[in-house]
């Protein structure tokens, strides 16, 4: 209980401490001590829990039930204030109709459903709560020197919203433990509320026209998603008779036919939050707000709370054909198309952005298989995704405030114009696509659960999509890999706070990689084990021991390995034997002047560009969410 | 234990592989000669390649290629001895795409323009034959019931006869993945094709060395994936598992002296829409019956 209140209060003192505060002093000391602190509590949280089972917290608070109701309120209220002051009265409409909606729910139908166990944990809260508290703060340490140079970099005049961006990120990280702790449904629903419209707030931070729009794109689906949460908690309410998910899960499991819509909603609200196509546009969008924010939307929060809740609703998906049929194939379709469309993409946040689409539809998909194998598959993609997303944007960030672009393109020798970057960022690239790193293990025991439950469609899919991935994360990797003669070193500038934020992540996709073996026996098995009542294990042990051990050489490799001056002669590269210069590969033309060689990577437009598949994608997915709804009501009416 | 096991296989497979893989390269030149009605050279003349190679001055762009290079190579050494020690096959295949991946990244390293056009082309070669590879490895499982190579002795039937459509888009896609015409676009040892040497352009002496004798280690690890096809409970399937293994490889040999390069789009499409039909068909029947 202590541990569970501290972490959910904490990040709220310190978030409205920074929101008062503007000396830029104070606020490192409030944000580095706040992060540190919600870090090693975190952290304690994980090391007095390991292999823990559910374990309910008797607590139940009327005053909490109004605080609840209140925050719904004051939620509407912003994101109306925000519509009419910018004109989007559509926005404004849904905020209202959730609004009306959830009072309707609260007043009328929640008042005789009691939830004596309104907290709980167990293991893949313990595993969520460790990625909030360490990777979260994190990125809240690292956003001090970036926010820095960013407002360095703003018109002037510009008013410095620094104040509400710290605020909101710690508001963030607290609204992410209410989600991973509460078992009252409705309090779960409030946390799902305040992520929202955080990064509502955040996407618009700068208030430019583009920030708006896609910040207001982002809040418009994300109601329409917190819209189906309420239709849940109603079918819930109605036809199951709680609001305790514990009881829900439970019940939903054993009588499938009376969770149908409830459960389908719930999906819904998933697909919208996880930014599963045809909502993934909202993530795209997210891309114009300052790097933290999507490093936080992308790793530790936001689409992360999404793709919780539908591991949490696993063992029902796995028995319930309707929801599961729309989240595995919506998953798969995701995963498959964003692989390929981040083929076509040079802005390498736009590539991360699809990247993270394409992994939550991975895992979305192994949620809705829903079987034990596939859970285990779904826990680790979600801790290496966090890991090693959260180690590209920052290193992204970085780059961006030293070499001035985000572009893939002007990367180029980044192995050197930033050694140390360029270093991490390839391993977290590795760690993002290929073995022997945590991401691609996890991929593997997808692929294995998907070859069990006879998921023929999946494994394609997967096949393919892996495929692309491997594509669009080589050429960045190639890029960056490049080397010439003595390029200028421009590192040297890097905040100490990002080097820390950087190193810190490095330094876990490093634990990760070595123990994972460990980290399956002490945090993700002890949950299988209490779902779905066993704890047998995809990948034998040895496999796993071979590819941490395999991992460790790597990243050994290509941190040290590459240090290593070799004696060989030093020769020009090639030009056909007309060079002018090496460095910048020039050669003699045919007019006999010099024209340098320039290469760019392949992005195959024709193939995979977004005006190709963007639009057959909406069409599909859309189609099979709007079946899956209709048959889910047919079946409840008839 | 399969810690251990893995690591007798490999130490074999750095012995023999490139013995016996130097070897099939010596055959692959005769042979090619023959149809091309030249007298070629002697059979060790692969092996007197490497050794001059080996002894050559060592001469580079750069600090960081020959590095990669090494790890390429064991990798691909450890893939094989996955594999041969009758470990994991899809361990096996990520390990084998992990050498690919450092073996590209060394040539992007030499910011040589012409090695970036062939790490370009061989991005694009892995992209178009991974997915028959993943789906060569699901066929194997659900014929064997299990991952593990070792796996073939225990079966009654070959695997072949329930996966003769997931063998066929194997032996599709081990043209790219031998370096072989028409698929051979991102480095090519038919000079009249190339546009200098693809992504080996920047590399000389031992570390031109040691890429060849990874292209041995491949081609010896690439034919067992053939062969196992063609492996059960009978000891003696061993043997027509070998037959196997050098039909596909006079077979792959016909086919590179026979056919002009495509271009990038034919091999991705038809790649892929084999992979599709093939390994999609034969797996969803292996699944549904």
């Amino acid at each position: 209980m202590l541990l569970p209140g501290f972490l959910i209060v904490f990040p709220l003192v310190v978030a409205l401490l920074l929101f008062c505060i503007r000396a830029d002093k104070a606020r490192d000391v409030i944000v580095i001590g706040g992060a540190v602190v919600t870090a090693v509590a975190s952290v304690a949280m994980v090391a007095t829990n390991i292999g823990v089972g559910y374990t309910p917290i008797q607590f139940s608070s009327h005053a909490i039930d109004y605080l609840c109701t209140a925050v719904g309120v004051l939620i509407a209220v912003v994101v109306l204030y925000f519509a009419v002051r910018f004109k989007n009265l559509f926005a404004g409409a849904l905020a209202v109709v959730q609004l009306v909606l959830s009072l309707v729910f609260e007043m009328g139908f929640a008042h005789g459903l009691e939830v004596s166990n309104g907290l709980y944990y167990d293991s893949l809260t313990i595993l969520m709560v460790f990625i909030i508290g360490v990777i979260g703060s994190g990125i809240c340490v690292y956003a001090l020197g970036y926010m820095k140079d960013f407002q360095h970099h703003q018109p002037k005049g510009e008013k410095d919203r620094r104040p509400f961006f710290f605020g909101l990120m710690f508001l963030f990280l607290s609204a992410m433990y209410v989600i991973v702790f509460s078992n009252n449904m409705i309090w779960l629903f409030t946390g799902w509320e305040i992520t929202t419209v955080c990064s509502f707030l955040l996407i618009g931070y700068t208030r430019t026209e583009e920030a708006l729009n896609n910040a207001f794109r982002q809040i418009i689906m994300n109601i329409a998603g917190g819209i189906g949460f309420v239709v849940a908690l109603f079918a819930s309410a109605i036809q199951m008779n709680t609001l305790d998910l514990n009881v829900f899960l439970t019940q939903g499991a054993a009588h499938p036919e009376i969770a149908v819509l409830a459960v389908t909603a719930l999906a819904f609200a998933v697909l919208t939050k996880a930014a599963q196509m045809p909502f993934h546009t909202w993530l795209l969008g997210a891309m114009v707000a300052p790097t933290p924010t999507s490093a936080l939307l992308h790793s530790s929060t936001m689409v992360k709370a999404g793709v919780f809740l539908l591991v949490k609703l696993a063992p029902v998906l796995a028995v319930c054909a309707v929801p599961k049929a729309m989240v595995v194939l919506i998953g798969g379709l995701t995963f498959l198309l964003c692989s390929c469309l981040a083929i076509s993409q040079s802005n390498a946040k736009r590539v991360l952005a699809y990247s993270t689409i394409a992994n939550l539809g991975l895992i979305t998909a192994c949620a809705g298989v829903g079987t034990a194998e596939a859970v285990w598959a779904a826990a680790f993609l979600i801790l290496f995704h966090a890991i090693a997303k959260s180690l590209l944007f920052l290193c992204v960030g970085t780059a961006e405030h030293h070499i001035g672009s985000r572009n893939i393109e002007d990367m180029d020798l980044l192995f050197e114009r930033m050694p140390r970057l360029a270093r991490f960022m390839m391993i977290g690239i590795m760690c993002m696509f290929i073995a022997p790193f945590g991401m691609l293990l996890a991929k593997w025991a997808t692929l294995v659960s998907f070859v069990d439950g006879g998921h023929i469609v999946m494994i394609l899919l997967l096949a393919f999509g892996s495929a692309a991935t491997f594509m669009f994360w080589t050429k960045w990797m190639g890029k960056l890999s490049g080397i010439a003669a003595k390029p200028q070193n421009v590192e040297v500038t890097v905040h100490k706070s990002e080097w820390a934020a950087i190193v810190t992540m490095v330094f876990l996709v490093f634990v990760g990689c070595l123990f994972l073996p460990l980290i399956s026996n002490a945090l993700v098995e002890p949950y299988l084990l209490g779902v779905f009542g066993t704890d047998l294990q995809t990948l034998s042990d040895d496999n796993l021991w071979i590819s941490s051990f395999l991992s460790a050489i790597m990243i050994f490799v290509l941190l040290v390995g590459l240090e290593r001056k070799s004696k060989s002669r030093k020769v020009n590269v090639y030009l056909s034997g007309i060079t002018v210069d090496t460095d910048t590969r020039a050669f003699t033309n045919s007019l006999s002047g010099s024209t340098e060689a320039t290469a760019r990577n392949w992005y195959m437009e024709d193939y995979f560009g977004e005006g190709k598949l963007t639009k057959p994608a909406h069409i599909g997915t859309a189609t099979i969410i709007i079946a899956a709804f209709v048959v889910a009501i047919a079946m409840i009416l008839l | 234990m399969t810690f251990l096991s893995v690591i007798v296989g490999t130490v074999a497979f750095a012995i023999l592989a490139p013995v016996i893989g130097c070897f099939l390269a010596g055959v692959d030149r005769k042979v090619s000669a023959r149809m091309q009605g030249r007298v070629g050279p002697s059979i060790m003349q692969p092996y007197w390649d490497v050794r001059k190679l080996l002894s050559k001055e060592s001469a580079s762009v750069n600090d960081v290629e020959g590095v990669y290079v090494t790890l390429a190579l064991v990798l691909a050494v450890l893939s094989g001895g996955i594999f041969y020690s009758g470990g994991n096959l899809l361990l096996c295949v990520f390990v084998i795409t992990l050498s690919s991946l450092f073996f590209i990244v060394a040539a992007y390293s030499t910011r040589s323009p012409y090695a970036e056009v062939g790490a370009n082309r061989e991005t694009l070669q892995v992209m178009a034959y991974e997915p028959m590879v993943l789906l060569f490895a699901v066929g194997i499982y659900l014929a064997l019931g299990t991952f593990s190579v070792s796996g073939i002795l225990d079966v009654e039937v070959p695997a072949i006869c329930k996966t003769f459509l997931v063998f066929f888009g194997l032996l599709f896609i081990l043209t790219i993945k031998l370096r072989k015409s028409p698929f051979d676009i991102s480095m090519s040892h038919h000079a009249h094709q190339e546009i200098v040497r693809g992504m080996t352009t920047e590399m000389s002496g031992p570390t031109l060395a040691k890429v060849e004798i990874m292209h041995w280690c491949e081609n010896v690890l690439f034919l067992g994936w053939a062969g196992m096809f063609f492996v059960w409970s009978n000891p003696l399937s061993l043997i027509l598992a070998l037959v196997v293994a050098v039909a596909v490889y006079f077979l792959e040999i016909w086919i590179d002296n026979n056919f002009a390069r495509v271009k990038w789009q034919a091999m991705l499409r038809w790649s892929w829409i084999i992979a599709l039909v093939a390994g999609g068909v034969n797996i969803a029947a292996l699944m549904i019956l």
